[in-house]
């Protein structure tokens, strides 16, 4: 009798514990290294393209699945995030699996469309896992281009209307005359 | 003796203010939108295809809003100012004064072309579509605006009345227009994919697209834009007739 208790209690504490453990382990982060190795080269010029390029690695025992990577870019005069609709043509890297102490190389091309300091990081989301891995900040400056005459428009943009104008006081002239 | 009529409209429309600062306004309208358009090329947040293909509808768009304005009082005023009368007193058939007047809405058409030429040539440069840019402006813009201009003098034959002619005139422009705004989404309905093939804003618009964006120059590869619109100015040429003979059976008093 005392046995079956024992076993009876036995068995929910470990159902308990399977459970407890089950939960714990899916509310950590997927053992995952995220680097970004091009942020000397991110600083730049509004309308360029730059590469941002970087590394993960599994750190962990085990093969990790169906891992998704995207990046997070915040513009820090606003601490807004960015919507990447016109800054990424791709905004997330479906990777699939990375073997335990694989190391993969990511990349993204962005383009600097607003002048401003912006933080980025790179996420990565692993199957199994509740809370994405994150990457370090990296701080970069998009400075503005100024050209006052882009496409060589400004002596048409000025110069027809001030023609036009022209011509009408000429005729409005004419007139006058025309009318003495 | 329509030459009478068309010089009179020149010297009447040039020698003032207003046709001349209509060219103003379209030119500061011109200068400000290829300005925005270039910087945003520069920013590389446009291309180039596309920045031709909407500064094309802008100077269609000017165009069809201005002609349709000057052209819904360049008939009706003779009614209202009663100058019909004598004009119709001389030896002058109705068919020497409508393309009289049609040819001075032409010329202003011509007029405002010619004013977007240093626009289309600035905004195409480094690109080979200068000449179809340029080609098909030109041509489309006519049809369109010659079967425009006969719907209008219709109406103003009918109507004699600037405001009224003028209002149904907008509404008209507005009803073509609304086909060419809508998204690729939206012309995936039967009902608008139907009324966007007889619609001529529209076609102009996709024979641009079709040429500016898609490098489909030859006249071959957009004759299905450009069937729809002779045959819009081919319907609108049908209906001037129409209301000009009635115009003709009421006179130039009407007795209502």
């Amino acid at each position: 009798m005392i046995n079956k208790k024992c076993f009876a209690v036995l068995s929910i504490g470990i159902l308990v514990f399977i459970l407890i453990s089950s939960t714990f382990a899916r509310s950590l982060p997927p053992p995952l290294v995220i680097n970004i190795t091009s942020s000397k080269t991110l600083n730049g010029i509004a309308g360029d393209y730059v590469t941002i390029e970087g590394t993960i690695t599994n750190t962990g025992d085990k093969p990790l699945n169906d891992i998704v990577t995207y990046l997070s870019l915040v513009d820090n005069g606003t601490k807004l995030p960015v919507d990447l609709e016109d800054w990424s043509a791709e905004k997330g890297l479906h990777i699939g699996t990375i073997d335990a102490g694989q190391t993969l190389p990511l990349n993204w091309k962005i383009h600097f469309v607003k002048a401003g300091t912006y933080s980025l990081i790179i996420i990565a989301e692993a199957a199994g896992y509740d809370l994405p891995q994150t990457s370090g900040i990296t701080q970069f400056n998009v400075n503005p281009k100024i050209n006052l005459n882009p496409g060589q428009v400004l002596p048409v943009a000025l110069g027809t209307p001030v023609f036009l104008i022209a011509i009408m006081f000429l005729l409005a002239h004419r007139r006058r005359v025309g009318n003495e | 003796m329509f030459k009478y009529i068309w010089k009179k409209e020149l010297q009447g429309e040039l020698y003032t203010w207003k046709s001349m600062l209509w060219l103003v306004i379209a030119s500061l309208l011109f200068s400000f939108t290829s300005y925005l358009l270039l910087t945003d090329r520069e920013l590389s947040l446009l291309d180039q295809t596309e920045l031709m293909l909407l500064l094309s509808q802008i100077i269609i768009v000017v165009a069809l809003l201005i002609i349709t304005i000057d052209a819904s009082s360049i008939i009706t005023a003779e009614f209202e100012n009663a100058t019909a009368e004598t004009i119709f007193l001389a030896p002058l058939s109705i068919k020497d004064f409508l393309l009289g007047k049609f040819l001075a809405s032409l010329t202003l058409w011509v007029l405002l072309f010619i004013v977007s030429l240093p626009y289309i040539i600035v905004a195409s440069s480094g690109s080979h579509l200068t000449m179809a840019f340029i080609g098909y402006t030109a041509l489309l813009g006519t049809l369109g605006i010659v079967g425009l201009v006969a719907f209008i003098f219709a109406v103003s034959l009918l109507l004699r009345s600037t405001k009224n002619t003028l209002t149904t005139s907008l509404i008209t422009v507005l009803v073509l227009a609304t086909p060419a705004l809508f998204s690729t989404t939206l012309k995936n309905n039967a009902l608008s994919q139907l009324f966007s093939q007889i619609d001529p804003i529209d076609n102009m618009f996709s024979s641009l697209d079709n040429v500016l964006v898609d490098y489909q120059t030859s006249l071959l590869q957009n004759w299905r834009f450009i069937l729809p619109l002779v045959m819009f100015c081919a319907l609108m040429f049908v209906f001037l007739v129409f209301a000009a003979r009635k115009f003709n059976e009421e006179g130039v008093i009407k007795n209502d």
